[in-house]
Parts: structure tokens; sequence; C-alpha cells
């Protein structure tokens, strides 16, 4: 076990990537699920069709493939998009952490898209009815109605699609993010341990898998609690 | 960005010399992990403590840590310890194929167990109290009622499985696999041009995709044919 | 109800290229790419410093040019990609500079050697070369060999070697983890780093070199030298003045000394 001795503080900054890279690709994920879902559920016959074409394509394409491409394909694209804007800059470039947390985003935000589909379509048509009776706007009627009854309903999948965010940075060790599994691969050039080394990543991981459940059930408990009868 | 449209048309057919392992490492690990989650699934509706407990952490730790960090464990981790090295094991941990196939099933192994549980848990009390009923025992009840119907109500949650594990074996590429992704990073290491090859191996892998969706698409219709007054 | 949403997403986007539009508008910082797992010439050691060959040869060449350093850790096989795809501005992971890659970047002059010799257990009896020091292909029959993806050494075995069983790996490290679990049979590194790391060790002491070491220019070049991407001969200039002048300083020497019995340069490079 001394073989860790040194490494553990490595191994703990990895780990507040990790947590870094799960808060930033979350708050991505819900604006990348909702716009999906409400592009599905709109009039438009456009939007309805590339967000069909967003959830086929990122859930048919393995994440790795999308961390990569977006690695040595954005900076490309951003720097053509930049310099229409402004011709001096030479080049714009997405760093890995931005590079890889957008892509899971991405990438779980086109399953967050069906979830969220799924869950707007399951809020009761009653209540709906109920709130146009007491003369609610549409936009009152989506913040005190639709969306209270949402994400209740949202909630199991939504738990295994953050889930899925925390188990997907370890992807971006493979485009040079100095998360938990690249220390492990530094430790390993050192002490020559692989399986002690990726014994600590996995756990490490586990420990953010179990923090993200015990907060799905919390939020389950929480989001019951006026409901009679819950079990 | 200039799109080399040549260089596509060059490197497919080298990367499609690589479905055969993909196709290889998916239908191995589906039926291998298949068959665990069958037995985990069995382990846990069986109400023993003892064999429930150890099925429910395997399924936690499974589905709690990353599957590349599983596959690293298996293909560099193991073979640290000379036991692993020595015992009757090591032919088939020796080659990545092996140690692919063995992380891939363990993994997918613990999801569908949840799956069939979520089938199982989903079949109605009536039906099986007609069961009872009718003096059926309890084997048979499991037998000829739920497993059916279970798995008509797996079907879909399995479907998105199977097209996770298709995805999960690109990291196959990440212990020297030369499956599709891994003859892909050998030609784009070569080229320098990633954005043409990645991009084409996202089109084969969607395709890929697209037919195993059209594949379980036929086999619900199948299995609900009887289901179809909704 | 879209509109708040597009606008934390054009907010959000904004901020993105903002943070990129000031990393290319600082004044003189260069970003340096390498592996940060090929010890001893660029790795982290456990305070999380990196160290080695490469990056003395990177802060040396910094110092001297007024340049301030950015090191960023890259897959070996994504090298020349990323610097292509401005990651970085330099490469310095101690990679040979070889016509092939001469067609997509451009180098500095050389500040290693750069040769390639092969590995193997003791226990196998292995005659791979000819007297002139040819390989014999038939020899290599039954053997699996492992190489680096994208190195010179892979590069050697697909032009000479074609019909050899090879194993492409990601980095180094699992290359000799898996020579000794006897994954492979063989494998073709850096004799420097295999004699330091590897055969010196009590991990190595069942494998020697099986076969002489390989300069052949071609494939390995005239040594290792620094990557930039093509048309920045100013900069160019402004290095090789740097490594020549640490070459005949000393300093490059002294960099060699910290981790060999040898200098790793010819003194004629800094002519």
């Amino acid at each position: 076990m001394d073989v860790l001795a040194g490494w553990w503080d490595d191994y703990f900054w990895g780990a507040v990537v990790v947590g870094k890279v799960f808060f930033c690709s979350l708050a991505l994920m819900i604006i990348f699920g909702l716009l999906g879902a409400m592009a599905k559920l709109s009039n438009s016959r456009v939007a309805q069709k590339i967000a069909g074409a967003y959830t086929v394509v990122f859930r048919g394409t393995p994440e790795i493939l999308v961390v990569l491409l977006l690695y040595f394909g954005s900076a490309v694209v951003l720097t053509a998009i930049a310099q229409v804007f402004n011709p001096e800059i030479k080049f714009v470039d997405v760093p890995p952490f931005w590079a890889g947390t957008i892509a899971i985003s991405i990438i779980v935000g086109s399953y967050a898209t069906e979830t969220f589909r799924g869950a707007f379509l399951g809020v009761h048509p009653g209540s709906i009815e109920a709130a146009r009776a007491l003369g609610m706007s549409d936009l009152q009627t989506f913040v005190y109605v639709r969306i209270p009854e949402m994400w209740r309903l949202a909630l199991p999948p939504f738990g295994n699609h953050m889930l899925s965010l925390v188990k997907d940075t370890a992807l971006i060790s493979i485009i040079g993010l100095n998360e938990t599994m690249f220390v492990a691969k530094q430790a390993i050039t050192v002490t020559g341990k692989p399986f002690t080394m990726y014994i600590v990543v996995g756990a490490i991981y586990l420990g953010f898998s179990t923090v993200v459940t015990l907060f799905v059930m919390g939020a389950e408990k929480f989001g019951e609690r006026t409901t009679v009868g819950a079990k | 960005m200039s799109f080399d449209l040549q260089l596509i048309i060059e490197s497919l057919p080298v990367m499609l010399m690589g479905i055969g392992i993909t196709f290889k490492l998916l239908v191995i690990s589906g039926v291998l992990g298949l068959l665990l989650a069958i037995c985990l699934l069995l382990m846990r509706i069986s109400g023993l403590w003892y064999l429930n407990i150890p099925a429910q952490i395997y399924i936690y730790v499974f589905r709690g840590t990353p599957i590349l960090v599983q596959i690293f464990i298996v293909y560099y981790g193991l073979p640290q310890f000379e036991s692993v090295r020595e015992s009757i094991f090591w032919p088939i941990l020796r080659e990545p194929t092996g140690c692919a196939i063995l992380a891939l099933s363990l993994n997918t192994g613990a999801y569908v167990s949840e799956i069939l549980r979520g089938g199982v848990l989903g079949v109605d009390k009536g039906v099986l109290e007609a069961g009872s009923a009718l003096g059926m025992s309890a084997h048979q009840k499991f037998i000829y009622i739920t497993t059916p119907i279970a798995t008509r109500l797996a079907l879909p949650a399995y479907s998105n499985d199977v097209i996770s594990l298709l995805k999960s074996t690109a990291l196959a590429s990440t212990i020297t696999i030369a499956d599709m992704t891994g003859i892909a990073r050998t030609i784009v290491a070569d080229t320098y041009a990633p954005y043409e090859i990645f991009i084409s191996l996202a089109v084969v892998y969607m395709i890929f995709t697209f037919g195993l969706q059209k594949l379980f698409g036929i086999i619900e219709g199948y299995l609900g044919q009887y289901t179809k007054r909704e | 109800m879209k509109l708040p949403i597009f606008k934390k997403l054009a907010f959000g986007l904004a901020s993105v290229l903002t943070i990129g539009m000031v990393s290319s508008v600082s004044a003189e910082t260069l970003r340096v790419g390498m592996e940060c797992t090929y010890a001893p010439f660029n790795y982290k050691t456990a305070d999380g410093e990196l160290a080695g060959y490469d990056v003395d040869v990177a802060n040396g060449v910094g110092r001297i040019i007024g340049a301030d350093l950015e090191f960023v850790c890259q897959e070996w096989d994504g090298m020349i990609p990323a610097l292509l795809a401005n990651k970085f501005d330099l490469i310095i992971a101690s990679m040979s500079i070889t016509e092939k890659r001469m067609k997509k970047i451009d180098f500095s002059g050389p500040y290693r050697f750069s040769t390639g010799r092969m590995l193997g257990p003791k226990s196998k009896e292995m005659d791979l070369f000819d007297d002139a020091g040819n390989p014999i292909p038939d020899n290599f029959k039954g053997l699996r060999v492992g190489l680096e993806r994208a190195t010179t050494y892979s590069n050697w075995f697909e032009e000479i070697l074609p019909g050899a069983d090879v194993v492409l790996y990601d980095g180094s490290e699992p290359l000799y983890l898996d020579l000794q679990n006897g994954r492979v049979d063989l494998i073709m590194t850096n004799p420097m780093k295999a004699h330091l790391k590897f055969l010196s060790k009590p991990d190595g002491a069942g494998f020697e070199f099986k076969g002489p070491t390989v300069d052949e220019v071609k494939y390995f070049g005239i040594g290792v030298g620094i990557g930039m991407r093509q048309g920045e001969d100013d900069l160019k200039g402004r290095l090789n003045t740097a490594l020549k002048e640490l070459i005949n300083s000393g300093e490059l020497e002294k960099y060699a000394l910290k981790i060999f019995p040898f200098k790793l340069h010819k003194d004629e490079w800094g002519l």
C-alpha cells in the first residue's frame, strides 16, 4: 500500500476534476435535454426533425468517438466561426476539459431528450385543464404545473443519466484531462502496479456513484413528501 | 477545413475489416452477459439473503464504475499477480480479446439483470394468481407465466443495453484490439486526419445501431403479436 | 420559455469562445505537448511535477528564448493531429525527425539520438538478425511483437517486416507490462529507456536485448527534435539557436547525465 504514498493527493485532485466535469456537464445536459424535448414536442416540423437527428446521431455513436471528434474538430470549427467575426484571431482552442464536458453532455443529453419528452407527455391532462380553468397563462402553467409533475416522473431515468455522466468522465482521460484515470496512468509509469492504481480509480468512481444515487433517493423522497400513500 | 473524401474512400474498407471483431465482441459478450444476468436475477428474486446480498453488491459495483476502468483492471491489472499468470485462465486473459469479452460480459450482466428484474416485477399479479388458481407450482408459474411476459416487458430496455454494449466495444481499442475504432485510430495516427476518419467511423456505428434497432423492433412485434389491441 | 434557456446557452458558448480567444491573444506563452507517461524523458512524479530529459530541454529552451511555457499532456498517437489542431505550439516529446512526419510538420534541429532495439525474454532463443545487421523475416514467425502506435518503431516494422504479428499499444508503459507478463514475446523500443527503466531493475531481470541497435535514418531520422507547425520559420530559428546554446554550453549534457552515464547528443549538432 505504500506504493500509493505520494499519489493520494494527485488522486484527490483528479477526483476534484471529476466533480467539476460532473457539475458542468450536468447543467449542459439538462439544457440540451430540455431543448431537445421541447423541440420534439413543438409544432415545428423542422425542430422535430433536427431533434430527431440529434437523438439518432448521438445515441448511435460510441462516446469515445464523440470525445475524440470534439477534441480534434472543435478547434477547427470554432476558429472558422470566430474568424468570421474577427479575422485577427489566429485560433480558438477548446481545452480538453470543455471538449470532454461538452461531448458527454451532448451524448447524455440525447438520452435525456427522450426522458424529458416522455415525462412531459406524462403530465396529467387534467392538471393542465385545471390550470387553464384557473386562468393561468402558458408560462405559469409551465412553471407551476408542468415542471413539478415532470421532474418527478423523469427522476428515476434521470438518475441513470447522472450516473452515465459520472462514468463517462473516465473517457475524457483519453484526451489528456488530468482526472483519476490519467493520474493512474502516470502513477503506473513510476510504480508499475496497474491493478492497485486502477482499483483506486474504481473506488473513487464508486464513491461518486454512491453519492449521486443517494441524492436521487433523497430527491424522490422530497418529491413524494406531499403524496398520500407513497411507498 | 478541407474534407478529404479520397481518404475516406480509401480508409473505409480498412476500418470495416474490424467489423468482424466488433461483431464477435458484441455477440459473445451479449450472450455471456445475458446468462450471467439470468443467474443474478434468480439470485436476486430467490428471497435467500445469502444469494440476494452478494448479487446486489455485484450489481452495485459493476454499475457504479466506468466500463473503461473495468476493462483496464482486467487487462492491465490482473497480470500484476503471479497467481493469475500461472492459472488456467491465463490463455484467455493473455489475449486482449479474451479480456475485453470478460470485462464487457461482467458489465452488461449487471445492467441486464436489473432490466430483467424490472420485467419480472412488471408481471401483473392477477395473472400469477390465475396460475395459482389453476394449480401451477411456483416453478411452473415462473417458467410458463413470468418468463414470457417479463421478456416482452424487458425487451425495449434490453435493446437499449445491447446498443450500449455495441458502443462499449469501441473501448476495446484501448487495449490493443484492432476493432473498427482501433483501426481508425491507427489510420488517424498515420494520416493525421482525425475528423474525416472519425466521422465516417461514427456513420458506420450509426448504421450498425440502426440495424440493431430494426432487428429488435421485429422481435418486439413478434413477441407482442397477441397484445396489439392497445 | 425558450428565451431564458437560449440565453443561458448563448452565454455558455460565448464564455467558452472568450476563454479560447483570451488564450490566443496572450504574449509569448508557448504550449508544449508531451506524453507525460514516457519515463525517463517526460513523465510526472508523485508530487505532480513534470520531469525528464524532454522537460529539461523545454525549460532550457523556453528560458533562452524568453517564453513562458505551458505543458499539455497528450496521448502519443494523437500528438501530431493535436499540434495541427492548435492544441499546443510545440512538441517536445522525444519525437524523431522523420521524412514522413516532415511532410506535415516542421522540426528544429535534433537534441537527442533516436534508435530502436528489440527486447525479449532471456528464456527464449531468438536469432533475429544476421551478421550484417539485417533482420531475418522467417525467424519472426510465431512471435508476437508489441509496438507503440505511430512510432518510429511501428513504422520500421511496417516497412521492413510487414508479415509480423504486431500488436499496437497506446503508450509505452503497457508495452513493458505486457512483455513482462508474457502477452507479447518481443517489443521494440528506445534502448536507453529500456536499459534504465527495465533491464537494470529486478522486473527486467529475465529479459535482454535481442539484436543490434537499429538506427536507419530513413526510419529513425537524424534524432529527436522539437516539432512545430509548418511555416513558423522565425520560431524555428529561435529554437535552433537556443538548442545550439544548450549544446555548446554543456547544459544539454547535464540534463543527460542526470539520468544516464553518457550524453544523448552529438556535439556536432551545436555547430
